[in-house]
């Protein structure tokens, strides 16, 4: 092997002495590029010549000599300036050129090549220069391979012909002896001055003009990986080449659609890219060499630009169509094809943002490589093309009649190999597909899978057939209780009953059933709260042969109203009178007082088939009415079929049933046990919000089996006592929501040798249909698993054609367990159940609007939704349903809702709502249609959407509630603060949170304060309750309780309420409303800054029995001297709000008759006794009303204690955690303040006071502050707020109330 | 064989889906939606049927039929 580096006095330069120039635009690109990683390889472009023949190295070295001395760019370095990068022209540089002879090499061309990768990953340092590198390697007598790597900052792949083609003229002449013919190339000057001009002209005004226009509604660039990522240092290549043949009828194809080879690809990229990134608006990238017609013919420099192409992809339109949109846009991006990339991208507000213009690039480089060597024919290889940002299609031409090559370079951030062959051949396969069929076809009919990649996702993934008998749901309950009957069945508090006993019960129900026309085919409502009476109710249902539909107790009025009739049930069983509206014809019948001893105990005769319906499920709808899902027994038998072969539940498993009816999880969890022979462990009411009650349920009752939720098991993994569930629990289910793979770890350290599996469907195809068993040490997303039995899934593209491995698309499903349709909505029904083109003739496939994949392995992964419909905790959401609820409500022209999550994993709901309605109203009237899981967490008010170019709402652009803090930040007084107001800060997701910031006030809602308390007892060991975080809503606040070691508080519900007892000030005290409660006055707390202590003063009775009082003197006396038991002696400082005004003055009136000095006395719009005497005292309703005030609510259609405790829990007031007996409590205060007040006789108070008057009109106009004037002889300073009596507390009006209180105090103070 | 100018004339208006007599003699090409690929495409086809010398950046420098007969020694 010789080895010689050559290198000699060239010819005489063409170029004069060293010249300066500034880089021209497209070179400042590359220049920045480089400098943001300066040992980056990326820019290197690199390739490689196999010469074939003789050839003289020493003429070529002479020759490459000569063609550097007249390329001005290949001589330039590249220096930063004070005036930005300059590049200096040497007149002459040195030859990097490499000989080496390997034909001693066992494979000469392999080593060849591995020195080339290896060169190609060296940076070249751009202020020092050569930019350039060639090698001349001998790998047979006849056979070279001549190397150029050159950065791309200075050539361009047409630059590349250019020296390529003067090489070959220069050689083939001093090889003969002759002088070579004069050089034609231009200056690197020109292309300087060019560039400049350019600039300064009309025309880069107009392309610029041209280019924002056309992409102003910044469209997001299709990504193939799903995801973006930064320009790697190197790229992944796979090669491939088209023969000539398949070249010749891409030409033919194209001549027939008056196009050329390139419009084809292009067109077939788009396509493909369209298809497999979801997307119908497909922005490519085009690389275009920018010479035709300008001084850079024959400049090797660096010109090439890359510029958006953007064409709709529909599968409705014909390949021709795309290609004659291919071709216009092609001639519409070369007429502005100057403006360079990265102003585009500048001009769109991408660069910031760090988005993309377009998706992957076709590169077509039709460059003229037809030359020879003295006599020795060529063939160009390109090695490097330039960094790759995500995927790039080179396409060389070379003129040489072999056909195209094609080379897919991936960024290997975002391609491994195999995804990289996978793209290539797929495109490959496209390609094929496309110059064999009719282009005026629709592109429908083409596939972007390959044939194999369908065998495998239609038929290989979907192998689930699977004989199974024709049983019903019902029917093996059944015989399970003729093969256990004295086996528990069923468990619910202190109840225990066995198979015999649940089966005669359900028996003789289902006989009274039958005789009320429940049968085959028929519907029977359930309202009844989770108990033994439930079961025993849906057993009936089902033994009567009807399909039960369950009905959420806790559901409003309205909803349960529309449900009832929509599905026309033949009765409805409900636990007591007054669960279910009554208007609605249909016949109820009340477990309360209905009597079957006299009915048969024998299962009851019908003629139930598997074909007949099972259940109705209620799910949210679109257009704003939810709808009814008509589930048959063939298909949820076939799922619980499939489950206990699956995971073989036996006599001694103990299954919790805590989902409410109304969710279908909840069939399984009902009769998968009872199937079996295993016990259901029904959970009391409202146990399944309360993580430390679950644990202990399960851990009592030594439950084998339960069901989670991801977002509730995350919650219940957090607390401690998770953990003791280890020992009973066997297995866990999770379905709802996407399951994070990090719950997945927390479960298999919580609960090792525990089972945690990961199943999914929706409601139409009976439950579950698909299941992933979670491996402990997993990584990556937790897949939805493999299809269930007789189940085919499909992933589907916008054409409704297979998606191969990898690629996104729309999930379908197929099979046994598709239910029946949406009860009464033929058209609903045909539109998401629709035929499934492979199946058997007449089979249907459901339409689930779920985006997701399948992996290599033959599982599928959950990615979103195409639609709007969202998951909250489990719960399926139509955001129109809630729009359309929002829009209905008073004063709202404009609603939208969307879940935001603007901290990880915190997902909120949130309406926005433009007109003049008041949000808290517009919040408070949908939670009287919603339910709770349907509330949004906030409402915003906006005075108009955020619209973008084309006139669609921006949702993005939504701005985030703002739930306003104290605005009066300061910084955490020790370390138990500081800890404090981190974890707020963490539980709330927020960046920042004040020690005087209150939980609720900033978003907390109940599912939060449960996170919380959890987090604050883990942190500091304390014991610690809801009820405790409402008392000290702040970091301040709860440090203080926590430093004095409180006991665990009640629920609040004493004489003296501390809302704060910091701070150095004179406390205020602030007394109670009309219903005790001293609550509303929590966000005053936090507005008052940490230095005014504060206490609420709330009735007497509303935590334990205790009388109340006869008359407003007996109370007023009693808070006076609880207030002197917290301040001895004056001055004293009160305010009252409503009744509370009325029982502060006369507080006040008691202490300044003791002898003490009252500085402060402040009546939120009370009014004296004497206005209300006359006027007729409130029944029970109107105590009800006065609750719903409390939490902010004006009555609407609650008629009963239960209706108003339904509207609190769906509006997540913390009210609605008071229980029954507190509530019932408030229901007798509220009358009995009532007539107190209006027997009650003013004395006079000797000071002044400072009034706020609720100033909105209100029904009571015969109200007056001015009647306080005998009663008060001091001035009355009134304030005037915009609102109702009832929002007085509320918000802004809040805000106000309070500046003005402090700045009283402040005066008082001095 | 050698070319002629109504060659050129044929083959231009061929590749550029026009009809022959629609192309003028001394119009610039790219005014008619002549580009680099079809530069090249004419580019190889004259290569392989005829005896040419020109490479690209030739016919892309003057592109109008004239020139490009004179260029390809069309007498």
């Amino acid at each position: 092997m010789t080895t010689l580096l050559a290198d000699g006095p060239g010819p005489a330069s063409t170029a004069p002495v060293s010249v300066e120039l500034p880089l021209t635009a497209a070179q400042s690109g590359m220049w920045y590029a480089q400098a943001l990683d300066p040992l980056s390889p990326a820019q290197n472009t690199a390739e490689c010549l196999e010469i074939d023949g003789p050839l003289d190295p020493a003429v070529f070295a002479e020759a490459l000599r000569q063609v550097v001395a007249e390329s001005d760019a290949l001589r330039v370095r590249v220096q930063d300036s004070p005036d930005g990068p300059r590049q200096h022209v040497r007149a002459h540089v040195e030859l990097p050129l490499l000989v080496e002879d390997l034909r001693a090499e066992r494979d000469p061309e392999r080593r060849a090549l591995a020195w080339m990768r290896a060169d190609l990953a060296e940076p070249f340092d751009l202020a020092a220069g050569p930019l350039f590198q060639h090698a001349l390697f001998r790998v047979g007598d006849e056979r070279w391979l001549w190397y150029q790597r050159i950065h791309h900052l200075v050539m361009d792949g047409y630059g590349y012909s250019l020296l390529v083609r003067r090489t070959a003229e220069v050689h083939t002449a001093l090889a003969r002896g002759e002088q070579p013919p004069a050089c034609r190339f231009g200056r690197l000057a020109d292309l300087v001055e060019d560039d400049a001009a350019y600039r300064a002209s009309e025309a880069h005004a107009a392309d610029r003009a041209h280019w924002t226009a056309a992409f102003a509604d910044r469209p997001e660039a299709p990504r193939l990986a799903g995801r973006g990522a930064l320009p790697s240092r190197t790229f992944r290549r796979r090669g491939a080449r088209l023969s000539p043949e398949a070249t010749e009828r891409l030409r033919d194809l194209a001549a027939g659609l008056r196009a050329t080879w390139p419009d084809v690809l292009i067109a077939a990229q788009a396509l493909y890219v369209s298809r497999a990134a979801g997307r119908a608006d497909v922005v490519l990238g085009l690389p275009m060499m920018g010479r035709m017609g300008g001084v850079a013919l024959r400049v090797p420099g660096m010109v090439m630009n890359v510029l958006p192409l953007r064409l709709a992809v529909t599968p409705e339109a014909t390949f021709a169509e795309l290609v004659r949109q291919v071709v216009l846009g092609v001639r519409e991006v070369r007429r502005h094809q100057r403006h360079r990339y990265e102003d585009i991208r500048r001009d769109l507000g991408l660069l910031g943002e760090q988005r993309a213009l377009v998706g992957p690039l076709v590169n077509i480089m039709p460059f003229d490589y037809g030359v020879e060597f003295a006599g020795s024919p060529a063939r160009a290889r390109n090695l490097s093309a330039g960094p790759v940002e995500d995927l790039t299609v080179n396409v060389y031409d070379r003129a040489d009649g072999h056909g195209l090559a094609i080379d897919h370079d991936g960024n290997p951030a975002l391609y491994d190999d195999a995804a990289l062959a996978a793209h290539q051949e797929r495109f490959l396969h496209l390609l094929d597909r496309i110059s064999g069929s009719d282009p005026h076809q629709p592109t429908a009919g083409l596939d972007i899978a390959t044939p194999q990649e369908l065998a495998l996702v239609l038929e290989e993934f979907n192998h689930t057939e699977q004989p199974v008998p024709p049983t019903t749901l019902i029917g093996p309950i059944e015989a399970q209780a003729a093969r256990t009957p004295e086996a528990t069945a069923l468990v619910h508090g202190d109840t225990r009953l066995t198979y015999r006993e649940l089966d005669e019960r359900a028996n003789r129900l289902a006989h009274h059933l039958q005789s009320l026309g429940a049968r085959p085919g028929a519907v029977v409502a359930v309202s009844v709260p989770r108990s033994a009476e439930l079961v025993v109710a849906l057993l009936a249902v089902l033994k009567a042969g009807a399909a039960y539909l369950p009905l959420d107790p806790d559901y409003p009025a309205q909803r349960l109203a529309y449900m009832l009739q929509d599905a026309a049930p033949v009765c409805a069983i409900t636990d007591r009178a007054g669960r279910l509206p009554e208007d609605t014809g249909v016949p109820l019948v009340d477990l309360g007082t209905l009597d079957v001893s006299g009915r048969p105990w024998v299962n009851p005769a019908r003629a139930l088939t598997p074909a007949h319906p099972a259940y109705v499920i209620y799910t949210s709808g679109s257009t704003g009415r939810p709808k009814g899902v008509v589930v048959p027994h063939s298909a949820i038998d076939n799922r619980l079929r499939w489950m206990q072969h699956a995971y073989g539940l036996t006599g001694q498993d103990r299954v919790l049933q805590k989902t409410p009816s109304s969710f279908d999880v909840s069939v399984w969890e009902f009769f998968w046990p009872l199937r079996e022979g295993a016990t259901l462990v029904v959970a009391e009411p409202g146990a399944h919000k309360d993580p430390a009650r679950l644990a202990r349920l399960i851990r009592e009752q030594a439950v084998t089996t339960c069901h989670f939720v991801p977002s509730m098991l995350q919650v219940f993994l957090a607390e401690p006592a998770a953990a003791d569930c280890a020992g009973p629990l066997r297995r866990v289910f999770c379905s709802g929501e996407a399951l994070p793979r990090e719950s997945a770890h927390v479960f298999a350290r919580t609960l090792p040798g525990v089972a945690l599996h990961n199943l999914y469907g929706p409601t139409e195809a009976a439950v579950d249909v698909t299941y992933h068993a979670c491996d402990p040490d997993g990584s990556g997303p937790v897949p939805i698993g493999r299809p269930v039995w007789n189940t085919r899934l499909y992933v589907l593209d916008a054409a409704r054609r297979p998606c191969p491995p990898g690629v996104p698309g729309e999930l379908y499903l197929a099979g046994r367990q598709l239910a029946d349709g949406y009860l009464g909505r033929p058209e609903l029904t045909a539109e998401r159940f629709v035929t499934d083109p492979f199946g058997a003739p007449g089979s249907r496939m459901y339409r689930t609007g779920d985006v997701a994949r399948w992996t290599e392995h033959g599982e599928v992964e959950y990615l979103g939704r195409t639609d709007h419909q969202v998951k909250l905790r489990g719960q399926r959401i139509e955001l129109g349903e809630i729009e359309a609820a929002l829009a209905a409500q008073d004063g709202v022209d404009g609603a939208c809702a969307l879940v935001r999550e603007d901290r990880p994993g915190e997902q909120l709901l949130v309406g926005y709502v433009t007109g003049g309605a008041d949000p808290a109203a517009v919040r408070a009237g949908v939670a009287r249609e919603l339910p709770e899981h349907m509330v949004p967490s906030a409402v915003v008010a906006l005075t108009a959407f955020p619209l973008g170019p084309s006139g669609k709402l921006e949702r993005r652009e939504l701005p985030p509630p703002v739930f306003a803090g104290s605005g009066r930040g300061r910084e955490p007084a020790d370390a138990r603060e500081a800890a404090l107001t981190r974890i707020f800060a963490a539980v709330l997701g927020l960046e920042h949170v004040g020690p005087d910031d209150t939980f609720f006030d900033l978003g907390g809602t109940s599912l939060l304060a449960v996170r919380l308390v959890a987090r604050v007892r883990e942190e500091f060991g304390a014991e610690l309750t809801i009820g405790s975080l409402f008392e000290a809503p702040t970091p301040a606040a709860l440090a203080a309780r926590l430093a004095t070691a409180a006991p665990a508080a009640g629920d609040a519900l004493g004489v003296v309420l501390a809302l704060r007892t910091g701070g150095e000030r004179t406390p205020l005290f602030a007394v109670h409303p009309a219903g005790g409660l001293a609550w509303c006055y929590a966000g005053l707390s936090a507005r008052l800054g940490p230095d005014q202590p504060l206490y609420g003063i709330q009735a007497r009775g509303l935590d334990d029995d205790e009388p109340l009082p006869r008359t407003l003197q007996e109370e007023a006396e009693d808070y006076a001297a609880r207030i002197r038991e917290i301040q001895p002696h004056g001055p004293y400082r009160l305010v009252g709000w409503s009744v509370g005004g009325i029982l502060a003055h006369t507080v006040a009136v008691l202490l300044r008759e003791a002898g003490e000095r009252v500085d402060l006395l402040a009546l939120l719009d009370a009014f004296p006794a004497e206005q209300w005497r006359e006027r007729p005292a409130p029944e029970e309703g109107d105590a009800l009303t006065a609750v719903l005030r409390m939490a902010g609510f004006e009555r609407a259609g609650e008629r009963t204690r239960e209706d108003v405790l339904a509207t609190l829990r769906r509006a997540g007031s913390p009210l609605a955690g008071l229980g029954d007996r507190t509530l019932a409590r408030i229901v007798d205060i509220v009358p009995n303040h009532a007539r107190m007040m209006r027997e009650h006789r003013h004395r006079r108070f000797d000071g002044d006071v400072l009034f706020f008057t609720a100033a909105a009109p209100r029904a009571e106009d015969w109200l007056t502050r001015e009647a306080w004037r005998p009663h008060v002889a001091g001035a009355i300073d009134n304030h005037d707020l915009d609102c109702t009596h009832p929002q007085l507390l509320r918000d802004a009006h809040l805000d106000t109330i309070a500046s003005v209180l402090s700045a009283r105090l402040e005066e008082l103070d001095g | 064989m050698a070319l002629t100018l109504e060659q050129i004339r044929a083959d231009v208006a061929d590749c550029l889906g026009e009809d022959p007599a629609d192309i003028p003699d001394d119009e610039n090409l790219v005014d008619y939606g002549l580009d680099s690929v079809r530069v090249m495409t004419l580019l190889e086809r004259w290569r392989r049927e005829h005896t040419v010398a020109a490479d690209f950046a030739d016919l892309a420098e003057q592109p109008t039929v004239e020139a490009w007969a004179a260029l390809l020694g069309v007498s």
